[in-house]
């Protein structure tokens, strides 16, 4: 039982890691049908910028983490002002899927590139958020990092969920990604939401790579295996629905850790992903309309 | 204003006696619109105007540069020439100005909200005026839109893209409803439909034309618009023309012996 536990703990620690980039690329799918594959990467610009900030050049904390999440900010409102809005606005909505991901892939080398020309090639993390021993719980530890995660998780699924249901503004945003031209004849200005939620999304990738470093640090190229992992976690909750793409991370992230303590923790990765395809073969259905036709 | 003066009766046009039209301004005015793909001119110099409570029809074949026309005054494609909305000028390719000014397209093909419940779709119409969802639900503009189309009742929950062609068009035309027109333009509203619910549509433009609204009905088939309207211009190979020709009469003759309601 206690194994169990402790799996299930675990599990759901690293499940809120996929949840939240999960979110990520829910929330700016269903804005603009942009995948942005460099969402890792800004949790990494997080963490190894707060460190840099803080550890390095001395700065206060919460001064480090407003600039560092400030500067995320800018970056990211920059490179959809200068690249994103270029890319959309000349290609037809079928091409521009495509050309999008080339983009935010290269978005993601050129972060990492230069996170390691600033920070180096060291394992670092931001400092601790909430100090002190594990948590107990029914004679379980959880580190207090992941209690922080797995409540960022829930609460910023929850909380865009409600945006979507109860204001307008959300459903305008669930109308750009479900069709631009309608959107646009509504009078809802889709580059407007498309530039707010990529913002956003950098900024809580960015909050997310703070809160969860500590757990497992970071180093200039980890973003890109968290993309792949929250992308996955995004394709199973169908790009549609904030709570879903929580769901689906924490679900993936118990599976990986049952897997890994009950079968192989060598093979565990193997085996996760051989169930994933597996799930998408009997079940098609479950990756949603990723086609923006639909 | 007796009914005999009205010029609206069948195919009227307007609800407004010949006097009382000439002294209503213009609500919009286009002058030498251009609308050119690349290459390809599709609209070539069009200039018309349209009176408040007017009901205009665009006519003429598939592919000629009709809805080119419809597009570009709703400000969603690159276009040259002036539109005004109640003598404003309107700056090009900006649909959110044009929505908030009141005009609303109620566009060909729909386009609809599909993976949003047919609500949403309609609430989503009143966007242009308000950015609110209790305003929006609490609001004549939404209440008129769904009461619209009593069928649509019992499936406001449904996803759009579940409905069949008749009902997707019934939403198009609430969410442009919804928006609180003053002008409405209607593309090819009947594109696929069967014909009891074509006439169904037409007597929706026909209620709504009545209640003060500028309707402006780009239609392939002329004899379908000009059973609620006199004034038809007509569009091909880009050029719109509205002089009454030979054909143009011939419609409107065959049009004026149909029954007087189009169902």
């Amino acid at each position: 039982m206690t194994t169990f536990g402790d799996l299930f703990l675990a599990g759901l620690s690293t499940g809120a890691i996929y949840a939240v980039f999960a979110l990520c690329f829910t929330m700016l799918f269903r804005t603009s049908a942009v995948l942005n594959l460099a969402v890792g990467d800004f949790a990494m610009l997080g963490a190894m910028g707060v460190d840099f900030l803080y550890r390095v050049e001395s700065w206060p904390l919460a001064v480090a983490i407003i600039f560092d999440l400030a500067m995320i900010g800018l970056f990211a409102f920059v490179y959809d002002l200068a690249v994103l809005r270029t890319a959309l606005e000349g290609s037809r909505a079928r091409e521009a899927i495509l050309v999008l991901f080339f983009f935010t892939f290269s978005l993601s080398l050129f972060i990492e590139g230069l996170a390691q020309h600033m920070f180096g090639t060291n394992v670092v993390s931001a400092p601790p958020l909430w100090n002190g021993p594990s948590l107990q719980f029914w004679g379980l530890d959880l580190q207090r990092p992941a209690v922080l995660l797995i409540g960022l998780a829930i609460l910023t699924g929850g909380g865009f969920a409600a945006y979507l249901r109860f204001s307008l503004n959300g459903k305008a945003m669930a109308a750009c990604g479900d069709n631009a031209l309608g959107a646009r004849i509504c009078g809802i200005r889709q580059p407007s939401f498309r530039r707010g939620m990529f913002v956003a999304m950098a900024i809580l990738a960015g909050v997310f790579g703070i809160v969860e470093s500590p757990m497992t640090g970071y180093v200039f190229n980890s973003g890109g295996s968290l993309s792949l992992l929250g992308l996955i976690s995004a394709a199973f909750a169908g790009f549609v629905k904030p709570v879903r793409a929580v769901a689906a991370g924490l679900l993936i992230g118990i599976a990986e850790a049952m897997l890994g303590g009950y079968v192989s923790s060598q093979y565990q990765d193997t085996l996760l992903f051989t169930v994933l395809v597996a799930a998408i073969l009997i079940r098609p259905q479950i990756l949603g309309n990723l086609n923006p036709a639909n | 204003m007796g009914n005999a003066k009205l010029q609206y009766r069948r195919g009227g046009g307007s609800i407004l006696s010949n006097s009382e039209q000439e002294s209503v301004p213009d609500q919009l005015r286009v002058t030498d619109l251009k609308v050119t793909y690349g290459d390809f001119v599709a609209v070539e110099r069009a200039s018309f105007s349209v009176r408040a409570g007017e009901c205009v029809a665009i006519i003429g074949p598939n592919g000629n540069g009709k809805s080119s026309i419809a597009l570009a005054i709703a400000g969603l494609v690159s276009r040259s020439g002036k539109v005004e909305v109640d003598g404003v000028l309107a700056p090009a390719r900006n649909p959110a100005w044009m929505a908030a000014r009141g005009l609303s397209l109620v566009p060909e093909r729909r386009q609809l909200f599909a993976g949003l419940p047919v609500v949403d779709n309609i609430l989503l119409g009143c966007y242009s005026w308000t950015k609110n969802l209790r305003k929006a639900r609490a609001s004549d503009a939404f209440s008129e839109a769904v009461d619209l189309f009593p069928e649509l009742q019992p499936r406001l929950k449904q996803l759009a893209g579940t409905l069949s062609g008749g009902q997707q068009q019934m939403v198009a035309l609430a969410r442009g409803l919804a928006a609180r027109p003053k002008i409405l333009v209607i593309d090819e509203p009947c594109l696929g439909l069967a014909e009891i619910v074509a006439r169904r549509m037409y007597e929706a433009f026909k209620h709504l034309n009545e209640s003060g609204r500028t309707i402006i009905l780009i239609e392939e088939n002329p004899l379908r618009a000009l059973a609620i309207t006199k004034r038809a211009l007509r569009v091909e190979r880009g050029i719109l023309d509205e002089r009454v020709d030979g054909r143009l009469a011939e419609h409107l003759a065959e049009a004026a012996s149909l029954e007087v309601n189009p169902s």
